[in-house]
């Protein structure tokens, strides 16, 4: 299977877009899913978010940081990914809600929140938020890649204020949650803010599912690289998650250990950047 | 008559091969297994055959090779064996065959594995392709999972006729073969050579296909007029104490993948990283604890400790693995057991309280039971800790499929024909053991290719 890239985009200075022939993973594809690249046969296997489905076609956010995104960032349309496989995770249920809110911060939040959002307000009885926050107006992507047309309300935020609703997630949150009855939220993005959105929504009573991102290798069950601690139980964020109820996730512990190879992606950097050089 | 000696087998220096992944043994010339094959008394009765499951025709082979017909030897071997190189290398022979071999109450049984390695060895060096005709049935049969029960079944079924397609979750065959079994005991051309089998005689191979995650098994039922389970037992059991959660804390399974099947080891030219510090503590004293901590001392470890609660004499090692081990200066920690994992305000491990263990009695199995001795804790300082405490089915498979009968530990129920409660449905290898050895597995392989033949034909 050739997995070519049919378009590439920026999204901001540090985010872009690919849409890449998947057939296998477009099939089957349910929101909350997410899949495996391996980007060349010398490559890691990486888990990626996926934002949406047209025929045999996926499209992935991806964010410039370390070798294998900044190595990918340097691809033209025509090239070919190594492999792609999936779909992998157990998404959580796809349902009537009622009022859902799905908050994002970081790329592969924007990315689940709009497939989530997507699928979601097809469900008669749905009533979709969708907020997408962003550090300042430089960094918001494109319009046509915000979640408004999947949303039933979309709130668009900055950190700073420069341009739609001031403040971060949590805040528009907060306030939804002080005016309006929420029957659930989504959140995906930064790992910090997801602990707090766990704790703010436990407060006011609301559940909510969370993408625990963690390190994986085979996303397949059969390394524990990726376990995370479900009210005190362990589980797989590859196969049983990666999106978990927020309340009961050991936050701690997944923090820390995403850090578990920071000296390493330094390294592999590095040596990118050497070759970089060379090629210049 | 004084029996003759088993011919040596030359090694890597100890010393070197730690800073390497290549071969430890260093393999037989044709002039040694020669004389290793002519001290074969070729026995009226071959005991050995009696210990290998996939009952290979040691005798004839050993014959043959004693007398210099290597490719006929090949030939012969690849007859009952699809993969002889790889059990040559990886079989625990001093249970199976060389267990058997009269000789081995003289202490010196015929080197049968190394023998077949040097055979096939050669045939890989030569490109010696038997010649097959196959009569095509034009019946489907699918299996999940290449490992070696996936793999056998595979050639058995194909040399019948049927058309077969191996359904493989990961991006490269071979199960443990691949992933668990490193290149330093199993080097990747002779895996790779051996795999390509697969393809040359027609089996479908299809990587990066999770059935029951991206194949519906449903499908596979509906589509195939067999299907055979082999998705063996790579589920990773962990100790459940304080401290799993601590960053530099493996389970042996993340350690090995990453080593062997994404190449780690060659970091960062190739891209996965792996993270080993100076003071490694591995739990556990199998084959899995043996190979965690030897790639260890190849990442550059300078201290390894295999933290058993038995003697390494009871241990389910290998002996040639402990052997090897110690040659690289593995240090074995006999008699303690772990009780809880200690880190640092980074959330790193730093050590692993233990305590001291004594014999009590025996288990089931015969082996002496330890308990732990009153008030006799103390902490080994560590800055990896790597669990090799065995592991469980893969149950990405078995949530995702609804109506298959299995065991409370996960295991797969069959009949004795290996058939599953679901009619055509087939199991072998460890899925359905929980975990068992190479040649144990394929011999599963070979007996459900029996099963499922007769199944479909309607002979059963
Ligand atoms: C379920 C899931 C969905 C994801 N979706 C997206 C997405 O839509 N867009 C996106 O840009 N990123 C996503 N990621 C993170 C992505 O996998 C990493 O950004 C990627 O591996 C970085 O590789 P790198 O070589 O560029 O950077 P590196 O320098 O290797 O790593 C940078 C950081 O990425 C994370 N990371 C590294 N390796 C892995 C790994 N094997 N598994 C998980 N995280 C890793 C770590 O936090 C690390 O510090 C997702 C991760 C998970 C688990
Ligand atoms: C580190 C290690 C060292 C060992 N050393 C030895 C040794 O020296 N000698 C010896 O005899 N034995 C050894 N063993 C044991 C031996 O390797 C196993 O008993 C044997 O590999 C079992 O074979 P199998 O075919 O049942 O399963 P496996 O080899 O585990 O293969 C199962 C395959 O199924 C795939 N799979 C799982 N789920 C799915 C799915 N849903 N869809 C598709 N594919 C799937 C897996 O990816 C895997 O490739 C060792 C084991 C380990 C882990
Ligand atoms: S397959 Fe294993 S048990 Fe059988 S003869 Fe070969 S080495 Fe011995
Ligand atoms: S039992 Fe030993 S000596 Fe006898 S035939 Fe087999 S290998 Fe040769
Ligand atoms: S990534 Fe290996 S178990 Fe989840």
């Amino acid at each position: 299977m050739k997995h070519t890239i049919t378009r590439k985009e920026v999204l901001n200075s540090a985010d872009y877009l690919i849409d890449v022939v998947a057939p296998n993973v477009a099939k089957r594809f349910v929101p909350g899913n997410f899949c495996v690249l391996i980007t060349i046969p010398e490559g890691e296997r990486i888990p990626m978010s996926i934002q949406k489905v047209e025929g045999d076609i996926i499209t992935l956010y991806f964010k410039k940081l370390g070798k294998t995104s900044r190595e990918l960032d340097t691809w033209k349309v025509g090239d070919s990914i190594y492999k792609i496989i999936g779909p992998m995770g157990s998404p959580p249920p796809i349902k009537k809600y009622g009022t859902v809110v799905f908050a994002s911060d970081l790329v592969c939040g924007h990315a689940e929140n709009w497939a989530m959002c997507e699928i979601l307000k097809k469900i008669p009885g749905n009533h979709i938020i969708s907020i997408q926050s962003f550090p300042t107006e430089a960094d918001i992507y494109p319009d046509k890649e915000l979640c408004e047309p999947v949303a039933d309300e979309f709130i668009l935020a900055t950190e700073d204020g420069s341009r739609g609703v001031k403040g971060h997630y949590l805040d528009v949150l907060q306030k939804l949650l002080e005016e309006r009855k929420i029957d659930q939220v989504f959140a995906g993005g930064g790992i910090p803010p997801l602990q707090k959105i766990s704790e703010l929504t436990k407060k006011y009573n609301v559940p909510v599912y969370t993408t625990v991102r963690q390190i994986m290798v085979d996303a397949t069950g059969m390394c524990g690289s990726c376990r995370v601690f479900i009210d005190g139980e362990q589980k797989l964020a590859c196969i049983d998650g990666p999106m978990f109820d927020g309340h009961k996730v050991d936050w701690e512990a997944a923090i820390s250990r995403l850090a578990m190879f920071t000296t390493k992606e330094a390294q592999a950097m590095d040596c990118l950047n050497e070759k970089m050089k060379g090629v210049k | 008559m004084a029996i003759a000696k088993r011919v040596p087998m030359r090694e890597q220096d100890p010393k070197i091969r730690i800073t390497n992944f290549d071969s430890v043994p260093l393999g037989y010339s044709a002039e040694e297994a020669v004389k290793e094959a002519k001290r074969c008394i070729q026995c009226k009765v071959p005991l050995c055959e009696t210990g290998c499951p996939v009952r290979m025709e040691i005798k004839n082979i050993i014959q043959l090779i004693a007398d210099e017909k290597f490719e006929e030897a090949f030939f012969l071997s690849k007859k009952d064996n699809a993969v002889p190189a790889m059990t040559g290398r990886v079989c625990p022979q001093e249970d199976q065959c060389e267990g058997v071999c009269v000789l081995d109450k003289t202490g010196q049984p015929i080197n049968i594995g190394k023998l077949f390695a040097f055979v096939a060895d050669l045939a890989r060096k030569k490109d010696l392709n038997e010649e097959l005709k196959i009569k095509e049935n034009g019946k489907k049969i699918a299996i999940v999972g290449c490992g070696p029960a996936g793999i056998t079944c595979a050639v058995d079924l194909r040399k019948l006729g049927y058309q077969v397609t191996i359904f493989e979750a990961l991006h490269m065959a071979g199960g443990v073969l691949q992933y668990g079994i490193p290149a330093f005991r199993l080097p990747r051309d002779v895996v790779d050579y051996e795999l390509s089998y697969l393809e040359k005689i027609g089996v479908d191979l299809q990587l990066n296909q999770i059935v029951g995650q991206n194949i519906a098994f449903e499908e596979l039922k509906k589509e195939y007029q067999g299907v055979y389970i082999a998705t063996g037992a790579g589920a990773p059991r962990f100790l459940g104490c304080e401290g799993e959660k601590l960053k530099g804390v493996y389970s042996a399974n993340e350690f090995l993948i990453r080593v062997n099947l994404m190449k780690a080891y060659k970091f960062p030219d190739w891209d996965t990283p792996i993270i080993c510090g100076n003071s490694v503590g591995v739990i556990g004293c199998g084959n899995v604890a043996m190979d965690a901590a030897r790639c260890a001392k190849r990442l550059g470890a300078k201290k390894v400790y295999v933290l058993y609660r038995r003697t390494k004499e009871c241990a389910p090692a290998r002996n040639e693995e402990i052997h090897h081990a110690e040659e690289e200066g593995i240090l074995f920690r006999e008699m303690i057991a772990p009780c809880k994992m200690f880190g640092n305000e980074d959330g790193w491990v730093t050590g692993m309280q233990m305590v001291k263990t004594e014999f009590k009695g025996c288990d089931k199995s015969g082996r002496p039971s330890p308990v732990y001795i009153k008030d006799s804790e103390f902490v080994i300082e560590l800055d990896t800790v790597i669990n090799a405490l065995g592991t469980s089915p893969n149950r990405l498979f078995l949530s995702n499929v609804e109506g298959l009968d299995t065991h409370s530990w996960g295991g797969i129920k069959t009949d004795e024909n290996f058939m599953t409660n679901i009619p055509g449905v087939f199991a072998g290898g460890d899925a359905l053991t929980g975990g068992s050895t190479v040649i144990e597995a394929m011999g599963n392989g070979r007996d459900a290719a029996e099963a499922i033949d007769k199944f479909v034909t309607g002979d059963a």
